[in-house]
């Protein structure tokens, strides 16, 4: 009995001490924002093929042009943070999303693409937040806090969509 | 005793990490659950349920209980599988066009925003709808409403009806009950709105999966407390419901997909500030004062380590005298509920719990 108890306490102390966190790595960001980038750049491009919705042509566009921004942002700072970032790949489940979209027509396609953006802006926001508040590489931290309020202000457009 | 000792070894670094460190979505997981959870092989899932779990492969997840929360929310989701599933069938993976959606805050977090869904076919009819609100799961630190779009999808067109999807702050960020509170504030904002969308405030459900299985029946008891509408019916899908962690299916399924038993400990490390909080009969709603609550379809999953949680529940209840209806779906996982386009076990879990809310609806 006395032992087990023990044992508990030893687990959860040993946990404790040596990580306090775990942020990302200076590369593992790097990596994930890339990652988050590209799938934006291509999801929207393939939308723009077929798109009849202005409303959606417009906020594509938008996101073909500040995704490609971040991407170089972060590219730059990750230089400065003596990184070198790797050429920005889909992980499985964004080459899965594209081809999902690829597989739909017309207004499909649209309504698909939206519900799509909405859940990778959600998933872009902790990423760049969380390297925010805690990340230990100084510029990449500063670029993360910068691209935090471009993510919200394109949550807070697709609320309205 | 040794229950307690459990729930410490599962709960892991309660109180030792430090508040501030434990709130933060880097936070490192709990330490692995002790040895014998290991062994277990849970019952073989049907054909058309193991097509989803090997797409959940193929997109390769990492096991949540090893992540932080930041990396956990990014893993694939059944969801995610469960389209890959209906896409290499030939089945459109786009949002059905017969429901629109519109997103509206109901508090000042950013997270403290509704999905409501609306049938296109009622747009112009003159009768208020029935409204549902529906709470989605993750243990309350990972997915979103968008991850459970699937089922406040389905239910709005099958019930002709008004859905609310609550979205609600998550833990680390916000602890326990951070959840609860949100749960029951959103249900006050759609008694005081649900008019205004073309619904009727007066003929109304609590529903939701997972975590927010927990949050419907949570909800219901707060409205009973603080003298709110009573929802007409509770639809809770395999909910977080009893913590205590020797229940026959946390032993039976501790190895299951996509949801395991050390998961479970891992949302407990995250939700909870202290071991108290897995006490509390909002989490642990097999001891609460469970008395006159609505009409209940409980919906479990035979191959889910809360399976236990949902069949204890309805004892529960039905020993407080509430009318309780209880199903467990053999040959299915955690999750099934919004796979109801692609596996068997789950349309016929969809169809029954439809029927029970046209029922309490009055509806055909």
């Amino acid at each position: 009995m006395k032992t087990l108890f023990t044992a508990a306490a030893l687990a959860a102390t040993a946990l404790a001490a040596p990580a306090l966190a775990q942020v990302q790595t200076p590369a593992e960001y790097v990596a994930t924002a890339g990652a988050s980038d590209l799938y934006e750049i291509t999801s929207s491009r393939v939308v723009l093929e077929t798109t009849q919705d202005a409303r959606i042509r417009e906020f594509a566009q938008m996101m073909i042009d500040h995704h490609t921004k971040s991407t170089a942002d972060v590219k730059a700072a990750a230089s400065r943070s003596r990184v070198r970032p790797a050429p920005p790949q889909l992980n499985p489940t964004q080459a899965e999303l594209v081809t999902e979209l690829r597989a739909e027509t017309g207004a499909a396609r649209d309504k698909a693409y939206i519900a799509q953006q909405k859940a990778s802006h959600n998933q872009a926001l902790a990423v760049q937040k969380a390297y925010a508040t805690e990340g230990t590489a100084p510029a990449l931290k500063a670029a993360a806090g910068q691209i935090v309020s471009v993510v919200q202000s394109h949550i807070q457009m697709l609320m309205a969509m | 005793m040794k229950k307690l000792m459990m729930t410490a070894a599962l709960l892991g670094t309660a109180g030792i990490a430090g508040a501030q460190s434990r709130s933060s979505v880097n936070a490192p997981p709990p330490p692995p659950p002790p040895p014998p959870h290991v062994a277990t092989q849970p019952p073989a899932p049907a054909a058309d349920m193991q097509a989803v779990l090997d797409a959940h492969m193929s997109l390769q997840p990492k096991p949540i209980e090893t992540l932080s929360p930041l990396r956990a929310r990014l893993q694939p989701s059944a969801a995610d599988a469960t389209r890959k599933v209906m896409r290499t069938r030939g089945l459109s993976t786009a949002p059905d066009p017969a429901v629109t959606t519109q997103d509206l805050p109901y508090g000042s977090d950013p997270m403290q925003y509704a999905r409501i869904y609306k049938p296109v076919a009622a747009a112009n009819a003159g009768t208020p709808l029935p409204v549902v609100v529906y709470y989605h799961g993750g243990g309350w630190v990972i997915a979103d409403v968008n991850v459970y779009d699937a089922v406040p999808r389905l239910l709005s067109k099958q019930l002709n009806a008004i859905v609310v999807s609550v979205e609600y702050r998550h833990a680390p960020e916000a602890k326990f009950p951070a959840q609860h509170d949100d749960a029951a504030a959103a249900y006050r904002w759609t008694l005081q709105n649900a008019a205004s969308w073309g619904g009727n405030p007066a003929k109304i459900a609590l529903a939701g999966e997972s975590a927010g299985g927990n949050l419907a029946v949570a909800t219901a008891i707060h409205a009973r407390d603080n003298g709110l509408t009573a929802p007409l019916h509770i639809l809770s899908v395999y909910p977080i419901a009893n913590s205590d962690m020797n229940l026959p299916s946390r032993r039976d399924s501790a190895n299951a997909k996509p949801l395991n038993t050390a998961m479970l400990a891992w949302f407990g490390h995250y939700y909870t500030t202290s071991m108290a909080d897995m006490q509390d009969p909002r989490i642990n709603l097999v001891k609460a004062n469970l008395r006159g609550l609505p009409p209940t379809t409980i919906v479990n999953a035979q191959i889910d380590p809360l399976r236990s949680d949902g069949e204890t529940l309805a004892a529960a209840m039905r020993a407080a005298g509430d009318k309780v209806e209880q199903r467990t779906f053999p040959g299915v996982t955690h999750e099934m509920f919004g796979m109801g386009s692609v596996v068997r076990g789950a349309y016929d879990a969809n169809m029954y719990a439809i029927q029970r809310l046209k029922a309490a609806f009055g509806t055909r």
